[in-house]
């Protein structure tokens, strides 16, 4: 296998990231979303150690990738459990408390 | 002992830490607050106590002292110098100092124990004694006129809230602010003095003062036309005047008798009275110099005399000691004034033990007696008598100190009293203007004999005279903090302690030399002798010379008096000593007839005198002198016409005039603010923004989370495009 | 060979999954496509012989991300309309929504896709051969030494982000009690 098939499925999660994050109005569904943009840069960085460079800073790097992600799925919902707690919904467009047309 | 950071400190920083700690948790625990206060100023006890043995006990040579300085701050720079050094100065005198201070302040807490047990404000009292005790502990500590006057005014303020304590009486509020002010007009002064000495010679530590006095700095200098000595000699005199209550500010200390009576024993006795003899006495070598010895001699002997008679005619047990006080004040400013500089000093320590423990048996009588139809204490000896057999123990303490302070051989008051009035008596033999002083002073000697026993006999002999106060009073048992404290003091009340002679004179004499360390000890500051002195930082180490602790000699010992001096010297003091032994039974005889054996009655005598009665009564009207002339007729007017000057010249034409000229600026001002700024400015602004601006943003900015991803990826998509085409 | 056959299954999982993400209209359903997404990444980790990294990515995001969506989803949604898309689209979403989202695809394809020939066409793509082949025989212990030596300062920090994290996740979720009161 080359690199190619590699960097056209990260490319492909990454697009559909960013589809789920723009079409749903769920927070939950959004944050899906960004977990499917991140595995896709952690394959990339994993997939370009493998092929182009000669160490395995890439694993590091994708290591953190994780760690970040598990951070931030933890903080994030929990911010949505509590936004549920406030305001009964977890509809995104719920979350305008900043625009006084609400 | 080694005399480090860790050994001297403490003797301050305890009661002080006990105040800071003490005034946090004064509301939740007053037992605490009690508790902390008394055992810390008990552990600086011990600690002083230690420096006193150190010191007094054959370690040092009696010149021997402990400099040592830290620096407060500095501010030198590029070649101007200004750096203010604090230190710790021990010497013989500050030894035995300490030792007094916290001594009888420890046994003051302990009786404040139970004279305020069921006080509501028992933990703030505690609080309070124990910052006045730390600011007299710094006080002596110090090493320069500065942080003495740092101290010296912190035991103002404390003297302040502890005469106000029940502040909720009004009589009360006046005293405390009757002594505050009236101990401020002279610590003004005395700060005068301490600025115009800091100005000439740049530096106000005592060791350094002294120097400069032997090296002459003081010669030819002048301030206001007369010579600097003299005018800092004066200065800081009236910081003794003030604080000490000597004749022209002593209308202060009767009144100081508002708060409670073991505070009234700390004031009078232990710190706050004793701080002004303590700094003349310091502060000796450059009265001397100024020549204005004769002039502290006068106001003592005036103030010992004055204060003497007012005393006669009291009928508060409390203010008969208040003017007792201020009468045995003036002879230790008579002491420090005719050059008896150890027997001024021996007196403001046999006073302040005999004081301390007058005051605390007066509270203990005092605490006894109940009106039932005011609920207060009874303080009017005309309502007591007859408390010898209620109170014993109270009465033994309370007969002792008497003695001592009437003067009676073998008690320490006539030791120090008596050379007191020896000197004097010797000084008056070389110089007139001293009889006056001596005079005055003798015959305030007969009189206090006189007022002291006129108090015992109205208070402890005879029938009671208010028969339901007597009955109900208790009769006392021996209790820890009531009259340990008590018996304690009266055991330091006789002669022995303070001297081998009976007599103090050296006329009888037993034991050797040794039991003349008091004598012996506390000499005079020579000048030159501190012209070669070092002193070193205050550290963690004690670096002392000790190789050069010479052990006191007790054997040889001169004044530098010639043979024919000497025995002028000694023919002074036997006439003295002879002339105080029967003024001092005079006095007490004339209190016997009068108040025991009745065979002349004190009406008839008031009858006949009724002028000198009334004047007496009214306090030379002194009080009167002050308020309605001094204040009324002059400060008020003054104020007035300040009043005026600014009503009626600075309101008028610098503020109205003002005014005006504002005023028209202010028309242009409008003109300008209203077309130019509102119409274009404001409202044009207001324009743009609201209806531009606003609604704009507002679209972009709707909190739409998905829009702003919108753009985020877009405009990351744009820059990636970019990257790739470049 | 196997690695082959295993590049192909994961491939097919991953993109099948991913595209499931995002059609599906059941949140529930969305987020299990998520996991068979997660688990076809982990597959190529392997192919890629990142076993250490495979192992992570299916303990921290199979085994936690997953099922702390799957909490936070069962927790949250009380009405079906919130889990389930109210029209033909999926969860919440309406077709003006789904047409940006299409768009901004489209954009990030057309420029990813660019950079993407640009590499091809100077032969990246085809580069197979790894240059070393006995580094990534066991990775592990690699990656220990690299942790602890050089990125040890990134490893201490992150170390604190999760404390961070734990706490603060602990924080905001607490329900508010009768603190107000």
């Amino acid at each position: 296998m080359g690199l190619a098939p590699y960097l056209i499925i990260s490319m492909i999660l990454f697009i559909l990231g960013i589809v789920v994050m723009m079409a749903r109005k769920n927070i939950i569904a959004i944050l899906l979303g960004i977990e499917l943009i991140l595995n896709a840069s952690a394959l990339n960085f994993v997939a370009y150690s493998r092929f182009l460079t000669n160490n395995i800073d890439g694993h590091i790097f994708s290591l953190f990738i994780i760690v970040v992600a598990a951070a931030e799925a933890a903080v994030g919902l929990a911010i949505v459990i509590r936004f549920f707690q406030v305001r009964k919904s977890i509809h995104i467009d719920e979350a305008v408390w900043l625009n006084d047309e609400v | 002992m080694e005399y480090t950071i860790f050994t001297i400190l403490p003797i301050f920083l305890l009661p002080f830490l006990a105040f800071v700690l003490g005034s946090f948790i004064v509301k939740r625990s007053e037992k605490l607050a009690m508790a902390i206060s008394t055992v810390s100023i008990f552990v600086s006890f011990l600690f002083s106590a230690k420096i006193f043995s150190d010191f007094i006990f054959s370690q040092f040579s009696k010149d021997y002292y402990i400099h040592k300085y830290f620096n407060w701050f500095d501010l030198s720079s590029q070649g101007l110098e200004f750096s203010v050094d604090l230190g710790i100065y021990i010497d013989n005198m500050a030894a035995v100092m300490l030792l007094m201070v916290t001594g009888v302040a420890t046994l003051i807490h302990v009786f404040s124990i139970w004279y305020m047990a069921d006080d509501k404000k028992y933990g703030k009292f505690f609080v309070y004694l124990s910052l006045f005790t730390s600011a007299m502990i710094g006080l002596v500590l110090s090493d320069n006129l500065l942080s003495l006057f740092i101290f010296w005014e912190i035991m103002g303020f404390c003297s302040y809230s502890l005469i106000g304590f029940y502040h909720e009486k009004e009589k009360a509020g006046e005293a405390s602010l009757k002594a505050f002010m009236t101990t401020r007009v002279g610590d003004v002064i005395f700060l005068l003095g301490i600025v115009a000495i800091w100005g000439v010679i740049g530096t106000v530590n005592y060791v350094d003062i002294y120097s400069a006095i032997a090296n002459g700095v003081f010669e030819g200098k002048m301030v206001l036309g007369i010579s600097l000595a003299t005018f800092a000699g004066f200065c800081i005199f009236a910081g003794t005047v003030g604080k000490s209550a000597q004749f022209p500010l002593q209308v202060w200390l009767p009144d100081a008798m508002m708060g409670p009576t073991p505070c009234s024993a700390l004031i009078h006795a232990a710190t706050m009275v004793a701080a002004g003899v303590y700094l003349s006495l310091r502060m000796y070598p450059l009265m001397e110099l100024g020549g204005i010895t004769p002039f502290i001699a006068c106001v003592g002997g005036l103030t010992a005399f004055g204060a003497a008679t007012i005393a006669l005619v009291q009928t508060d047990l409390k203010a008969v000691l208040a003017y007792s006080t201020i009468s045995q004040l003036g002879y230790m400013v008579l002491g420090v004034g005719v050059g008896a500089y150890n027997a001024a000093f021996m007196h403001l320590i046999t006073h302040a033990i005999f004081k301390a423990c007058l005051f605390l048996s007066a509270g203990s009588v005092i605490h006894s007696l109940h009106d039932h139809q005011t609920h207060d204490h009874v303080q009017e000896m005309p309502r007591m008598g007859g408390l010898k057999t209620k109170l014993p123990l109270t009465f033994l303490a309370m007969m002792a100190c008497t003695l001592a302070i009437s003067g009676v051989p073998l008690f320490s008051g006539f030791v120090s009293k008596d050379r007191i009035l020896g000197d004097a008596l010797y000084m008056a033999m070389t110089n007139k203007v001293y009889w006056v002083a001596y005079l005055l002073g003798a015959l305030g000697a007969g009189l206090t004999a006189f007022y002291m026993f006129r108090m015992m006999f109205l208070t402890f002999f005879g029938a009671p005279r208010d028969e339901d106060v007597y009955k109900h009073c208790h009769k006392e048992s021996l209790k820890w903090n009531r009259n340990v404290p008590l018996l304690l003091l009266s055991i330091f009340t006789l002669g022995i302690f303070f001297s081998g002679s009976p007599s103090g004179q050296g006329i009888v004499k037993f034991g050797g030399e040794k039991y003349e360390w008091f004598k012996v000890l506390m000499v005079k500051p020579i000048p030159k002798n501190f012209t070669t002195y070092s002193k070193e930082k205050l550290s963690t180490q004690d670096n002392r010379d000790k190789i050069l602790w010479p052990k006191s000699s007790y054997e040889s010992h001169d004044y530098g008096l010639n043979e024919e001096d000497e025995h002028r010297l000694h023919t002074a003091h036997i006439i003295s000593a002879i002339a105080s032994v029967v003024i001092a039974s005079i006095g007490i005889l004339i209190a016997f007839l009068m108040y025991i054996r009745q065979s002349f009655s004190s009406e008839r005598i008031i009858s006949r005198a009724a002028k000198f009665y009334k004047i007496l009564v009214n306090k030379y009207y002194m009080d009167h002198f002050y308020i309605k002339i001094v204040i009324r007729r002059g400060l008020l007017k003054f104020n007035r016409l300040l009043a005026n000057f600014d009503l009626g010249i600075y309101d008028r034409y610098a503020i109205d005039g003002w005014e005006h000229i504002s005023r028209y600026c202010y028309r242009i001002a409008d003109f300008f603010d209203r077309y130019a700024v509102d119409k274009i400015g404001v409202d044009g602004f207001g324009f743009v923004i609201k209806d531009v601006l606003n609604k704009g943003l507002r679209f972009l900015l709707a909190g739409k989370v998905q829009f702003y991803f919108i753009v985020l990826f877009l405009v990351l998509a744009f820059y990636m495009f970019r990257i790739s085409t470049a | 060979m196997f690695l082959t056959v295993l590049f192909f299954l994961s491939a097919t999982l991953t993109i099948a999954s991913g595209i499931m993400v995002v059609v599906v209209r059941n949140l529930m359903h969305s987020c299990m496509a998520l996991l068979g997404c997660f688990i076809g990444v982990a597959g190529l980790y392997v192919t890629l012989g990142a076993n250490f990294i495979a192992a992570v990515q299916f303990m921290v995001y199979v085994g936690g991300v997953i099922i702390l969506m799957l909490f936070a989803i069962m927790l949250t949604g009380n009405k079906p309309e919130e889990k389930v898309g109210s029209f033909l689209l999926p969860a919440m979403g309406n077709r003006r929504t789904l047409t940006w989202g299409l768009i901004t695809a489209l954009v990030f394809f057309l420029s990813v896709g660019k950079i993407l020939l640009g590499m091809f066409g100077i032969g990246l793509g085809k580069k197979t051969a790894p240059t070393d082949p006995s580094l990534f025989e066991s990775t592990v212990d690699e990656i220990g030494t690299l942790l602890l030596t050089d990125h040890v300062l990134a490893f201490e920090m992150s170390s604190v982000l999760l404390l961070g994290a734990l706490i603060g996740a602990a924080i905001i979720a607490r329900p508010e009690t009768s603190k107000e009161k």
